[in-house]
Formats: structure tokens, C-alpha cells, sequence
């Protein structure tokens, strides 16, 4: 068991940091360590007696969900039609297949979460990627909060932690595995987005989207060259940071960023140092860091490379990452991906119980961690080819595949969920290639057309050998959260709120490059966007500078937005953009249904918000081209995106949702559904009420 | 549990009673949740906001906004 040096080693987000540990939480751990082997044979044998009566009910003795985000149902129903997914026909012909209905709006955080609770999203908390502090107007991750130790001791240079950090999720209601784990059934659930931190319960879980990586960011990649200057990659670019390097003949020096020293107040940047020095041949290097040598072909990455901080003598903090030469002679290149969490040994707390992604890791090898772990910003900034990226995304892609495999041999009874990240994040880049008018792909060679009919079919292939493993009285459920469309065009809802004269900047500017909403004038405006989702009014009492008083009329001007954005037309394309937008309340109940955005905003097929009005900026006009390889897209209106469910059972519903999952999983492990899920078991004939989320 | 990160706070049983019944009909999934909500919600009006910078580099890197 890995204890010291690590545990309190530190880290967190050099946003927020956080101490995972501290000297009391070790004492804890090792006394808790003890606690836990002189026990272990007691509680061993209770869990077995408990564990038989704990499926006396059940209709099969496992549940296994694999989940394939962003599937799309058109696509695979054609690639179905065309025969490419025999895996899948099969499925279908013995089973079931359904359209799964999806959340408002139909992103991942928020359908997962919805998957995990059974609830729609006015009860789980969980409404876009972004929330906001209407104090402030400034935005936050939605589903976590990361602060700083509240205790601390001063020891000469040195702060040591008293307390643990405050990590904690926001994502309220209950999952269905903590149902099942009260019931003694156990879980694996490996990567369902929204799970970091990790749940406490009877089972294993390893997080996945938002976990941070070692620079406190959503993934931040690295590019190495001996040209331009440090800092943003491009002028356009959040997701990288460019580091000069110095280079002497056949050797090339830089370092490895890391976050501020969590034990000292006030200190630099933690670095380490690393050299590059050119091989025989012309297209060889060997990265020298920390005392590892580790070959550097061109064009190929490298496998996990693990590196330490030391924050102070005696700690450290530990990651991985992969290093990708793009060029040694001539102008000197090179990629790292995000510096991500060591599973190993994990500065954060990635896994439940804490030691579980050791254990993968020990298994498998290292990992990725980070949340959303395919690097996408390196490809749209074209400091990454298509193939590279691919490269990355089937790697993590059969990383994922070797730790779901391993749950399917040990968990023989329970439940075993495990999103597949690939079809995603593959759609969104890639999409251009399969869709000739998009702007992203004009005056360019359509050079990757059959990647995403090859991609459907390599998620095809991972269905069967799910199934050669399955054995008996398992039921499989495959699905996807939501389903894909193009981003052709964006819609600013900011620039349509100040031509609608609901928003005004200061200095009455008629655009805003500041980020974030920070040239708004709030004592002129009523309604602002921020985030994916829609659009919040700015309340009294509500907003620190809200100017809209509540109730009645603050109603009646949600009611005249809706009105005024439904139908919403592009003059250029003569299509409707938005499809339909929508007060809140028509579309969630529950105690979280305050926290959301007033009203939301469906959009049909090839639309989407635009980058800036996401961010709070104001641009020039309302509708423009997306040109970014980012050029696939779900966050549009819940009815023309939906998911896919397959079933190797037989289900009796016509009509299923992802708030179905969680009721259906727990019926056919004998538990009866709680009463606050809004889902119904796809077991028996559907029995809808309106109001939810669909 | 011996190394919860949870305390306890005691209430009046009846009102207990009455925040039980409350919290079925309000959409939570247990008591636990609804009175950790309600308490948060006033927290929040005595902390102070997390720092502006702080928050921004947190975000950075999502690939769905730049």
C-alpha cells in the first residue's frame, strides 16, 4: 500500500489548490489501513452471506452497461442497414433496439448524469459544463468544487495542510449504484462522467469528465519549439501553452510546468527539467527526464513517461504524460499531452476506494486520467495531425477496454458500467469529413472520410468481444448518452439578446472580445447567455445586479424571449436555427431547477452557440460559420439527438430514456425503484408522465 | 463510520418528522440531501466567491467553449 511520501504529497489544480492530504488524514489512513486487515476476514464472509440474499429477487445475476458516448442513431442505423455492425445486428435481432431519449439539454454531463440518478436534471443539479455565481456573473466548472485546506501550520518555509481540501461533487440526488450497494449489491463503474470526485459505496469506481490535470485545468497540452514565444500557442488558443526551448548543437533543454508550490505561500511554478538530444539517424531523439531515457521516434508517441514535483524534501507529486516528437532537425517540434494524475499514485482522489486506480494501474499499466482526456484543442489549434489524434484517442480507447474487461472477469454478480469516450470526441473533430458542405472542410482534401464509418465499426467490434464474455444470466444494455449533428453554424446568443435590446455593454461598445461577460453594463441589461445551454435573466435579489424583478415580471419576459427565439431564421442558409427555446420550467421539477439557466435554447440540426457567446463575449453578428475542426456537435435541441439503446433482453416499452437505465438496471437486480426517480423500468409497458426533461 | 468525513447535528425529532415528509414530496432523494442543500444555500451567503483567475484556469482546456 503507497503511503506516505505520496499522501501527502500534495496537489491539486494550481487553480484551487487542493491538498489531498495532510498529516492527519496519513495517521488516518494507516490506522484505517489496520482497522481494515484485521477485519477483512469477518466482513469477507458477511459480504458473501449478505451478498447471496442481496439477489434473492434478481432477474439475472449482473447488469452490464457499456456505454458508447455520442452514438449516433441515424448513422448506426444506416451502418446497420448496410450491414458494417454485425455485432450490433445481432443484438438487435435477439434483444431490443430503441432511439434513447436525452436530457435539455443533450450533453454529457448532464444526460450522465440523469443515467446515474434516474432523475431529470432539476434534481440531480447538473445543467451544462458551466455554471455561474449570479453574485458575480462569473462562471465555474458545474460539477465540482475544489478548495484549499481550511487548516494549515506554518513551519519556516513551509505551510503544511491541517485538513483536506475541500473536493466535492456537485452532482445532488442518488446514484443507482449507491441504491444497489445499500441493498449489498456490488458495482463497477469505471469512467461515467461526472463521478470525480468518486462516490462512496459498495463497489469500485474510477472517475472520469472534469477530472483536472496537474496544471488545475481541463487539459492543457504542451508545445515545445525553438520558434515564436512562450505562453498561448496561437492567439486564438485556451487549451495549450507554448514553451520555447533552448537547443545547443544535437541537444535541446526545457522543462515540464507544474503548478505553484501548494507547501510554500507565494512561490513559482513547479518545474522539471528535461533534456532532448538527437540520435543517430534523422528522425531520432531520446528524452533524458528524471533519470529515464526513453526513445523519441518522430511522428510516434511515446508510452506514459512518469515524472515527480518536489514540493518540499521527503514529497512529491506524481504524474504521467506522453511526449510526441513532431521534428528534431531543422526547427526543433514537440507535443505533451495534458499533464495528467499518476494512477498510481493519484494526488487527487480519482478512484473509489482510493486504491483502486493503483490497482489498475499496477494491472494495466498507467493510464489516462484527466476527465475529458483526448486532446482535442491540439488538433483545432493544427498543432496535431488527424491521424495523431486518432492515434491518442484509440489508445485511451484500449486502455478503457483492458480495465472494463478486467470488471466483466471479476465482477461475476452486480453491476458493471463503462463509457467509452472515443465515438465523442472522435464525431466532434471529424465530422467535417463526412459532411461535404461544411465550412470547416471547404478548400480542403476530404482526406477522412471513412473515419467515422470505421470508427462505428471498431465500437462494433468491442460489442462482440463484450459478448464472448458475458456467460449467462447477464443482461447487456449498450448505449449512448446522446446522439450527433453538424456545427455548421453558430448562433451568438449574446449579439441576438443586444439587437433584441436585452443586453448592453458598457460604453454601449457594439461588440466584446472580454471573456466572461465582463463589458456588460448590468444596470441596462435583462438576459445574458453563458455557458451551452441558454440563457439566464438578470434577477433582483437574485443576481447581484439583477434588474428584473421577480415573479410576474420576470415571467413575462422569459415568455417574450422564448416567443422571440423559437423560430429564430438564417438569412444566409434560409433555415430555422432555433428549433424551439424553452422556459425551464416546462422542462424540469426539482429542487435544483433555481440553479439552471431561465430559458434554453433547442436548436435544429447544424446550429449550435457560438464560441463566444459559450464564453460570455459579444461578437459582430448573430449567425456565422463554424470553421473549426471542431465541427460535429449534440448541443442542440433533446429531440433530434437523441442516443441508442441496444439490449441483449427482450424489453416490453416502446419509448425508453436515459432516466430509464437506472430504474430497469435495479429491477432486474430484484431492488425496487426509490421514489425519487422520475425513470421507469423498460421491463414493463411505458407509463410516461409529462413534465420531465422529455 | 470510524474515518467518515461526515459529523453529526442533532434536531428536535419533530421537525425531523416534518423535514422527512418534506423532502419526499420536494424531489430529494433523502433527508440528508435536502437539509445539506438548505444549509449550503445559506453558507453561501456568508463565503465569498471563488477567485475570478482561479476559476478561469479551471475551465481552460474544455474542449466545448474557447
Amino acid at each position: 500500500m503507497d503511503l506516505p511520501g505520496q499522501l501527502f504529497a500534495y496537489i491539486g489544480p494550481g487553480a484551487g489548490i487542493a491538498l489531498v492530504g495532510s498529516f492527519l488524514v496519513v495517521l488516518a489512513a494507516l490506522v484505517s489501513a489496520v482497522f481494515t486487515m484485521l477485519t477483512w476476514p469477518m466482513r469477507r464472509l458477511w459480504r458473501a452471506l449478505r451478498g447471496r440474499q442481496a439477489l434473492r429477487k434478481a432477474k439475472v445475476k449482473r447488469v452490464v452497461v457499456l456505454g458508447l458516448d455520442g452514438l449516433e442513431p441515424t448513422l448506426t442505423e444506416q451502418y446497420l442497414a448496410e450491414g458494417l455492425l454485425p455485432n450490433l445486428a445481432k443484438l438487435k435481432e435477439t434483444g431490443s433496439y430503441h432511439r434513447l431519449g436525452t436530457t435539455w439539454p443533450p450533453l454529457s454531463p448532464v444526460a450522465w448524469s440523469s443515467f446515474a440518478t434516474g432523475t431529470n436534471p432539476g434534481k440531480h443539479n447538473i445543467f451544462d459544463f458551466i455554471a455561474r455565481d449570479p453574485r458575480t456573473y462569473r462562471p465555474a466548472i458545474s460539477s465540482v468544487r475544489i478548495g484549499e485546506p481550511r487548516r494549515r501550520l506554518k513551519l519556516g518555509r513551509y505551510t503544511l495542510p491541517l485538513s483536506k481540501p475541500e473536493i466535492k461533487l456537485l452532482r445532488k440526488s442518488k446514484p443507482f449504484w449507491s441504491v444497489l450497494g445499500e441493498s449489498g449489491i456490488f458495482s463497477a463503474i469505471l469512467r461515467v462522467p461526472i463521478t470525480f470526485p468518486p462516490d462512496r459505496f459498495h463497489g469500485v469506481q474510477l472517475s472520469a469528465m472534469c477530472v483536472p490535470d496537474l496544471l488545475g485545468t481541463q487539459g492543457t497540452f504542451l508545445h515545445y519549439s525553438d520558434q515564436g514565444t512562450a505562453g498561448r500557442t496561437t492567439d486564438e488558443d485556451v487549451g495549450g501553452q507554448q514553451m520555447i526551448v533552448e537547443r545547443d548543437g544535437n541537444t535541446v533543454r526545457s522543462y515540464l510546468p507544474g503548478p505553484a508550490n501548494p507547501l510554500e505561500a507565494g512561490s513559482e511554478e513547479l518545474r522539471i527539467p528535461f533534456t532532448v538530444v538527437a540520435g543517430q539517424g534523422d528522425k531520432d531523439a531520446t528524452l533524458k527526464l528524471g533519470g529515464q531515457e526513453v526513445p523519441l521516434p518522430e511522428n510516434t508517441y511515446t508510452d506514459w513517461v512518469k515524472f515527480s514535483y518536489k514540493p518540499a524534501p521527503g514529497i512529491s507529486m506524481r504524474g504521467i504524460s506522453r511526449f510526441y516528437l513532431k521534428q528534431m532537425n531543422g526547427h526543433f517540434s514537440m507535443y505533451s499531452t495534458p499533464l495528467q494524475i499518476d494512477p498510481d499514485r493519484p494526488v487527487m482522489p480519482i478512484s473509489h476506494p482510493p486504491v483502486y486506480s493503483s490497482y489498475l494501474s499496477r494491472q494495466q499499466g498507467p493510464f489516462a486520467t484527466l476527465g475529458l482526456a483526448e486532446d482535442t484543442w491540439s488538433l483545432s489549434e493544427e498543432l496535431m495531425s488527424e491521424d495523431a489524434f486518432l492515434d491518442q484517442a484509440y489508445n485511451i480507447h484500449e486502455e478503457r477496454t483492458a480495465m472494463f474487461f478486467d470488471s466483466l472477469t471479476k465482477v461475476r454478480q452486480g453491476m458493471v458500467v463503462c463509457v467509452f469516450d472515443a465515438p465523442d470526441r472522435i464525431q466532434h473533430m471529424f465530422w467535417r469529413f463526412v459532411d461535404e458542405d461544411h465550412p470547416a472542410l471547404r478548400g480542403r482534401s476530404n482526406t477522412h472520410g471513412d473515419t467515422i464509418p470505421e470508427m462505428y465499426q471498431r465500437m462494433d467490434d468491442l460489442v462482440g468481444e463484450t459478448v464472448e464474455r458475458l456467460g449467462e444470466d447477464t443482461a447487456l444494455l449498450v448505449m449512448s448518452d446522446h446522439g450527433f449533428k453538424p456545427f455548421r453554424r453558430c448562433v451568438d446568443l449574446n449579439k441576438w439578446l443586444m439587437e433584441n435590446g436585452y443586453l448592453k455593454l458598457l460604453g454601449d461598445a457594439a461588440h466584446s472580445d472580454q471573456s466572461y461577460l465582463k463589458q456588460v453594463d448590468w444596470t441596462r441589461t435583462s438576459a445574458y447567455a453563458l455557458g451551452l445551454a441558454g440563457i439566464y435573466i438578470n434577477l433582483a435579489g437574485r443576481e447581484s445586479q439583477g434588474i428584473v424583478a421577480a415573479g410576474e415580471v420576470r415571467d413575462a419576459l422569459v415568455a417574450e424571449i422564448v416567443e422571440k427565439l423559437t423560430g429564430l431564421s438564417d438569412p444566409d442558409t434560409n433555415q430555422t436555427a432555433v428549433r424551439q427555446a424553452v422556459a425551464r420550467e416546462t422542462v424540469y421539477r426539482g429542487p435544483y431547477v433555481d440553479a439552471a439557466p431561465d430559458i434554453l435554447v433547442g436548436y435544429n440540426p447544424g446550429y449550435r452557440v457560438s464560441w463566444e457567446s459559450a464564453v460570455g463575449k459579444v461578437s459582430a453578428q448573430v449567425l456565422a460559420d463554424n470553421k473549426k475542426a471542431w465541427s460535429g456537435d449534440h448541443c442542440i435541441h433533446p429531440e433530434v439527438v437523441p442516443g441508442i439503446l441496444f439490449s441483449s433482453l427482450p424489453l416490453e416499452s416502446t419509448e425508453a430514456n436515459i432516466m430509464d437505465i437506472a430504474p430497469t438496471a435495479l429491477e432486474w437486480l430484484g431492488v425496487d425503484k426509490p421514489h425519487y426517480m422520475d425513470g421507469n423500468s423498460l421491463l414493463a409497458p411505458a407509463t410516461r408522465e409529462t413534465g420531465d426533461s422529455q | 463510520m470510524m474515518f467518515s468525513n461526515k459529523k453529526k447535528i442533532a434536531i428536535d425529532k419533530g421537525l425531523y418528522e416534518r423535514l422527512a415528509g418534506i423532502a419526499d414530496v420536494g424531489g430529494y432523494s433523502s433527508l440528508d440531501e435536502f437539509i445539506v442543500h438548505i444549509l449550503e444555500r445559506e453558507a453561501a451567503k456568508f463565503e465569498e466567491a471563488q477567485d475570478e483567475e482561479q476559476v478561469e484556469k479551471q475551465l481552460r482546456g474544455l474542449g466545448y467553449i474557447e
